[in-house]
């Protein structure tokens, strides 16, 4: 092996320096991440939960400070890998506070008898003996701790990263760990499997076009990083066949994660068969952290061929926002129909990427924001309506729901107003936001478009929430269950959010225009 | 002399040969993964794949990569995928039941036009552009591990940190997935033994083993029970399915006068001639 | 040998790891086929260091091998245990995800 070793003039090693205090929110929720494995080795079956969810709230509580207190910061660190500026301080505030409202989701234990929404073990084969004695012990699957501060950290990581390498690693760390929790639900296990392995392949055959796409870029490049991209793009005007597939790939490898139609037939069925509040988590967190991601490579790396690329971002657009919107209408499960108006979202979500500006940036963020509380708030109301065999997402079996328990009807109608977007609502000022960016940028046209598939929107919600509010109860229907406090703050912080960015939306606006420049 | 030595002494088309040998055969092995009926065979193909690959890298002047291709995929990745197919039965072998009507022939002809554009881009996109060589890099570093080396720790430094994150969710996920856990300790022999003779004194249940079945009878087949010093017999000697259904072979009287009159010491035992007349 | 034949033959194996995800309905085959595209992408990779000049492309091939690796730990844990629950791994049997 002589020429591998060989003993050459090699240059002296000199190591990248790295600004440990601008990464230091990401290093710690990995961190801790890695301390709440040890917890679960070495803590006594019967404290984890209780140090498992003083851990993962601490850490997000405080890596949120840290977010806070790295306000205004615009640096490239880490031998040029992470970029932490406006955009992507924000989106991790974004997640840190929507994860901290996921959490509260997870770590609620007082609407199901048997325990939480986990299952007791979830290597005992569903119905069997052992699975009956692990319940009956009342065991818990405190890794799911791990797994979600795992999630949050890939997540944060996604939308700082500005190498394409660092790209795919963080929506590895983000990914894996949802696969595995979407598959654990102590209900209707074998559809919560089976949604674990539908997400999984789809999850794995979209990283393989990111994968794919970003080799193509590198061959265009000889580089992965996004601004050596951009450089490369300049230096070279004209078309390049690699340049374009390799964008397209790249595309497409985020369009299924944020779930845009045609790429989009994953998300009703995971969402439907996963624990109700790994739900909430993804359907948030996933589409702000692919966003985060999607707006950052579009913008910086690619942003100087916007001509080629947004011909493809119309189409997927239009027919995300029209699909999404029309397919919502003929669903007949709750958790399906906030799928569909996720797949929705994310069409309207495409406008901003379209547009190419700080506005669009700004009000990509704010949409974010405010999608992503009503959605954890949503699905929080979901978790509480149950029958026997546990959540009862039936639309039927929600008929005159306000009449029993207006409040939580009532909570559930303002989330979906909020989807909706109509006015003094969060959702109205997000999607005002990105329809006035879209025309700044150039994307009329699209606009009339998106008003169009609002308006079929607001139909589809509109007959929710009659159906919710002004019909006959059904005699058998199911209860609402009184949560503990873990689920009412959440649903609590989700309405008061939507409502708050809703009525005083401008500090939250000024603020995302203020962060709404990229750093390269 | 390493491989890629030896490939780089050696004329052009010594490299062409070694490019299109490889070449085919990688292509074939991707073709038989899909044509496969079975998932092991399909496995095998990837395999066959994947070493191809691994050549074609040191003919790229990789060779650190050829080396892992070979170890991380054909030794560890495939293994286990073979692994898991052992453990879970082989014979999930595909239902050929078409769930939705021509998406077959859909998919191949979309696929036929996607391959057909990105290899459209990948010619354009090289047009012109010269063959340069890794020579000057890997002379910079002073070598191609060395180079790869440095690479990981400057350049790519936190993409390596965090990959240990993705290490220990496998880890833990495998565990938490797979890895079964008891809720109550496991009995010892002598826990064991003691409830045996517990459960003798409460039942009779016989604490040791059953006679098999045969014994003493005039037959040892399996479906004649055993006789019990008494005389009588011992039905439990006889396998459940067959005392399910019926297959018990009866013990005849005489024998049981025979037994005892043995015992008794009246008549020795003389040769008896079998049905099919085969002297025991 | 130049590299544009290398990475016409990594775009015919990506396609065919693509059609093979497309046709095939066992979960452990639809899964190797992601395998093969990844493969794939680390081909490309390989073949544009050289074309680029550079090692980053072998650096990034072998983090997708490790990346990759722990994927494929995920993906089968996953897979068993379906397994385990029904006897088999068909991805489109499992019906009660389809309305």
């Amino acid at each position: 092996m002589n020429s591998l070793l060989a003993a050459g003039t090699s240059p002296e090693f000199a190591l990248p320096s790295i600004e440990y205090r601008l990464i230091s929110p990401i290093l710690l929720v990995l961190g801790m991440a890695v301390i709440s494995v040890l917890v679960e080795a070495f803590v006594p079956r019967a404290h984890r939960r209780v140090v498992q969810l003083v851990l993962t709230f601490s850490t997000l509580i405080v890596a949120l400070i840290l977010v806070v207190m790295l306000a205004g910061q615009r640096a490239v660190t880490a031998a040029g890998s992470l970029a932490v500026d406006g955009p992507a301080l924000f989106m991790q505030g974004t997640l840190l506070v929507l994860a901290l409202m996921a959490a509260l989701l997870v770590a609620e234990r007082g609407v199901d008898p048997a325990g939480d929404a986990f299952a007791a073990r979830a290597n005992a084969l569903p119905g069997s003996i052992d699975e009956r004695e692990f319940t009956k012990r009342g065991w818990l699957t405190t890794e799911v701790w791990c797994l979600f501060l795992f999630s949050v950290g890939g997540m944060m990581l996604f939308v700082t990263g500005t190498d394409l390498l660092i790209l795919f690693v963080a929506l590895e760390i983000m990914s894996l760990p949802l696969y595995l929790l979407a598959g654990i639900a102590r209900r209707r296990r074998l559809l919560s499997q089976e949604a674990a392995m539908k997400y999984f392949l789809l999850g794995a055959f979209s990283s393989g076009f990111f994968l794919y796409g970003s080799a193509l870029l590198y061959g265009f490049a000889g580089t992965v990083d996004l601004g050596g991209i951009a450089d490369a793009i300049t230096a070279n005007a004209g078309q390049n066949g690699l340049l374009i597939a390799g964008t397209a790939l790249i595309a497409v490898g985020l369009f299924f994660k944020v779930a845009a139609v045609p790429f989009h037939q994953w998300a009703p069925d995971v969402y439907q068969g996963s624990p109700t509040a790994i739900t909430a988590f993804m359907a948030s967190c996933v589409k702000v952290a692919a966003f985060g991601a999607m707006l950052r490579i579009m913008y910086v790396a690619l942003g100087g061929v916007r001509w080629d690329w947004r011909p493809m971002f119309w189409v997927i657009a239009i027919l995300t926002m029209f699909v999404g919107s029309i397919i919502a209408l003929t669903q007949t499960d709750v958790k399906r129909m906030l799928a569909y108006s996720s797949v929705a979202h994310a069409g309207f979500l495409l406008i901003a990427v379209v547009a190419t500006n700080e506005e669009g940036l700004a009000g990509a963020m704010f949409y974010l924001l405010a999608y992503g509380v009503a959605t954890i708030g949503g699905f929080g109301v979901i978790t509480l309506v149950r029958d026997s065999t546990g959540e009862a997402t039936h639309l039927s079996s929600w008929a005159g729901l306000g009449k029993r328990s207006p409040w939580v009807a009532g909570a559930f109608a303002v989330f979906l107003l909020s989807f909706a977007g109509i006015p003094l609502t969060a959702g109205f000022i997000g999607k005002f936001a990105v329809f006035e960016a879209g025309v700044a940028g150039g994307a009329g046209w699209l606009v009339v478009a998106a008003v169009l598939a609002s308006a079929i929107a607001v139909f589809f919600y509109g007959r929710v929430i009659v159906i919710l509010l002004f019909s006959v109860p059904a005699a058998d229907g199911p209860t609402v269950v009184v949560p503990s406090s873990f689920t009412a703050f959440a649903i609590a912080a989700g309405l008061s959010l939507t409502v708050v960015l809703g009525i005083i939306p401008q500090p939250f606006l000024d603020l995302a225009e203020k962060a709404s420049i990229f750093v390269r | 002399m390493t491989a890629s030595s030896v490939l780089a002494a050696t004329s052009n088309s010594g490299a062409e040969i070694v490019f299109w040998v490889c070449a085919t055969l990688a292509v074939i092995g991707a073709v038989g993964m899909i044509l496969s009926k079975k998932p092991v065979h399909s496995a095998l193909f990837v395999a066959l794949t994947m070493i191809n690959l691994a050549i074609l890298y040191v003919a790229l002047s990789a060779p650190f990569l050829g080396m892992v291709q070979i170890i991380v995929y054909t030794g560890a990745v495939m293994m286990l995928f073979v692994f898991v197919m052992m453990i879970v039965g082989v014979d999930a072998s595909d239902s050929l039941i078409e769930t939705i009507k021509g998406q077959r022939w859909a998919a191949i002809v979309l696929v036929l036009g996607f391959a057909a554009m990105l290899i459209g881009a990948i010619v354009n996109g090289l047009q012109g552009v010269p063959d340069p060589s890794l020579v000057a890099a890997n002379a910079e570093y002073g070598g191609n591990l060395q180079g790869i080396a440095k690479i990981i720790f400057t350049d790519y430094v936190i993409a390596f940190e965090v990959t240990s994150a993705l290490l220990i969710v496998a880890a833990l996920g495998a565990m938490l997935l797979t890895h079964r856990e008891r809720h109550t300790p496991k009995a010892t022999q002598e826990e064991r033994s003691k409830a045996r003779f517990l459960r003798y004194a409460a039942t009779s249940e016989l604490p040791g083993n059953l006679p098999p079945a045969g014994t003493y009878a005039r037959h040892n087949a399996i479906d004649t029970p055993a006789l019990a010093p008494d005389g009588s017999t011992v039905p439990a000697s006889v396998p459940g399915p067959l005392r399910e259904r019926g297959n018990v072979r009866p013990v005849d009287v005489a024998a049981e006068v025979e037994v005892e009159e043995i015992s008794e010491g009246k008549t020795v035992v003389a040769p008896i001639n079998d049905e099919d007349g085969e002297q025991r | 040998m130049s590299t544009t034949h290398y990475l016409v033959l990594s775009a015919i194996l990506f396609s065919l790891g693509v059609l093979g995800v497309l046709v095939r309905r066992n979960a452990i085959i639809v899964f190797m086929c992601v395998e093969m595209m990844l493969n794939a992408s680390n081909l490309a990779f390989v073949a544009f260091a050289q074309q680029n000049g550079n090692l980053n492309g072998q650096t990034i091939a072998f983090f997708v091998m490790v990346v990759a690796a722990a994927e494929v730990v995920v993906g089968l844990a996953i897979i068993m245990t379906i397994y385990r629950t029904r006897r088999s791994a068909s991805v489109d049997e499992p019906n009660l995800l389809k309305y």
